[in-house]
């Protein structure tokens, strides 16, 4: 059963389109990453669908329909830079998330040590930083217990062993079988994280599917040697090689299905080439997501 | 929806507030501070004319006037210090995204403007309990028996502080600032009705319906304890004729329920 189901939802602001007819659905237990640039449309979509702003048109439904009234209570939500009451202290806020939820003896004990807030939760929230308000607002939308969780840009102003420990977080999470929707422009974290992804740009979904799908099976090849023009004039005409492109000092090419690196090489050496570097790499979703949003 | 669990969040969020604990104490501390002037000033204030000595002030702070002169001090908290905590109320919310995060977090839009609603309701009680506690506290003082109090007074009371608070909400609302929300409500409540009043009296119409502008209304709740001389020139024109207290409660009532259907709607429907 679909936990999100999203049909052409649109969404204007005055001339500008931000969502542009987009089609999504997210199945029960996936870690679903959105990618795009900034201002592609993932937080717009997000606020959709969390009711923070309307749709100009299209629809959308939770759990197929069929979470009833209090749906919204099986969703826990981490919505750009979290906002709490600057002079309530973690306690105070995470009691009021419950109260809205409904819960009337929240674990927040076990929250906070998640979080790693223990120790600062007597404070008032306007003395934390930004890395231990992200923190809070994680723990915010796990009260409760939720099914499924919305994390938009989560590391979002971490340092990086703050972002390793929601990283952390984020995976032990998902572990439990939850439904996780990521939404972020930091590749790397999507391609760690996520088990399926979308694309999206200026409101536009461009592709979706699992990441190993949304990746291209053929592996990279990255090449160097001291003449790097005739390196490449050579690879331009080279059966094996299928497209050849300009990194910095380094030359990426695809090959033809079945071929390696090793006939490359010897290829090279045989047209009087010396190649210095020569690396095989898998095609990573950095660039998959370049060429994508490129076209 | 259960309203004690949306007065409870409220509560939640707003009593451990500096700003809000600040206004509560500028209420209370304001109005028994005005009631212990005048008081003060009534007991001793005399007049000395043609050779005898009155005390003009001596019977107004006698059962049942003191309710009145109470309702009237009072009503003055009511306008600038609770429409004011109205405008804050949802305008800090505003300003810190709160009242988004409450939503992400779960509750409804309804929910919202319901939750705020009702904690304008609660605050409105307590304001009138404080109306109450100062009034019999100056009858048990005064060393008479605590009288009943009369029904007009305490109802409109009651309905002028939850006016102030639901107008305070929605200028909160609609401008969103707190700075800019609160100088918008004390400008409209203290001259710009007023001055379109008197600006549509003159140039267009005379026509006593400009007595149920909003503040007119809340105002005549609680009648200015006028001497019968100056009554007797007010009333003899129908236009400048105060509205009666029936025409101010029924007046007062539709501007609560319009209130409030303008604030749950613009919630419901505007981009949070």
């Amino acid at each position: 059963m679909p936990v999100l189901t999203v049909n052409n939802l649109a969404k204007d602001y005055g001339s500008l389109r931000a969502l542009d007819g987009l089609d999504l659905t997210v199945e029960r237990g996936q870690v679903f990453g959105l990618l795009g640039p900034n201002g592609s449309g993932k937080t717009t979509l997000l606020a959709i669908l969390l009711d923070v702003i309307h749709a100009s048109s299209g629809s959308y439904s939770w759990f197929d329909g069929t979470g009833g009234k209090h749906v919204r209570n099986r969703i826990g939500a981490l919505l750009e830079t979290p906002n709490f009451y600057p002079y309530l202290n973690a306690d105070q806020n995470l009691s009021l998330v419950a109260t809205i939820k409904g819960i009337s003896n929240p674990s927040l004990d076990s929250l906070l040590e998640l979080v790693q807030l223990k120790d600062r939760r007597k404070s008032p929230f306007k003395t934390y930083s930004l890395g231990m308000k992200q923190r809070l607002g994680l723990a915010g939308c796990l009260v409760g217990d939720p099914d499924v969780l919305i994390l938009d840009e989560p590391t979002n102003g971490l340092d990086p062993e703050g972002m390793v420990e929601v990283r952390q977080v984020i995976q032990k999470i998902a572990a439990q079988g939850k439904t996780i929707i990521l939404a972020s422009h930091i590749l790397d974290e999507v391609e760690k994280i996520c088990s399926h992804v979308a694309i999206i740009k200026k409101g536009k979904l461009l592709a979706t599917g699992a990441i190993g799908s949304i990746l291209s099976s053929e592996p990279t090849v990255e090449a160097g040697a001291a003449d790097m023009e005739r390196l490449r004039q050579f690879l331009t005409t080279c059966f094996l090689v299928k497209k050849v492109s300009r990194a910095d000092n380094r030359l990426i090419l695809e090959l033809h299905p079945g071929r390696t690196p090793a006939e490359l090489n010897q290829l090279a050496f045989e047209s009087g080439i010396v190649l210095d570097h020569l690396v095989l790499k898998r095609q990573s979703l950095e660039v998959e997501f370049l060429e994508i949003t490129r076209k | 929806m259960n309203p004690l669990r949306l007065l409870k969040l409220e509560w939640s969020k707003f009593s451990p507030s500096g700003t809000f604990r600040v206004f509560a104490g500028l209420y209370a501390g304001s109005f028994a501070l005005v009631v212990f002037l005048a008081r003060s000033a009534g007991n001793n204030m005399t007049m000395t004319a043609n050779g005898e000595t009155s005390h003009p002030m001596a019977g107004i702070l006698n059962y049942p006037n003191n309710w009145e002169l109470l309702a009237c001090i009072g009503s003055w908290m009511n306008l600038f210090v609770l429409g004011t905590l109205g405008v804050f109320m949802i305008a800090m919310e505003f300003s810190n995204r709160t009242l988004r995060q409450n939503v992400i977090f779960g509750l409804t839009r309804l929910e919202v403007a319901v939750s705020k609603l009702v904690w304008a309701v609660a605050l409105a009680w307590a304001a009138t309990l404080v109306y109450l506690l100062l009034a019999f506290g100056g009858e048990i003082a005064d060393g008479q028996g605590p009288g009943l109090p009369p029904a007009n007074c305490v109802s409109g009371f009651f309905v002028q502080a939850l006016g102030y608070l639901f107008l305070g909400n929605l200028f909160g609302l609609l401008i969103r600032q707190t700075a800019l929300a609160t100088l918008g409500y004390l400008a409209y409540v203290v001259f710009l009705e007023t001055a379109c009043k008197w600006l549509f009296y003159f140039s267009v119409a005379k026509t006593r319906l400009l007595l149920f502008l909003p503040d007119q209304v809340l105002g005549a709740l609680t009648p200015l304890p006028i001497p019968a001389s100056v009554n007797h020139v007010i009333n003899s024109s129908p236009y400048t004729r105060p509205l009666s207290i029936t025409e101010a409660m029924l007046g007062a009532l539709v501007y609560l329920a319009l209130f409030a259907v303008l604030f749950c709607r613009k919630i419901i429907k505007s981009d949070l």
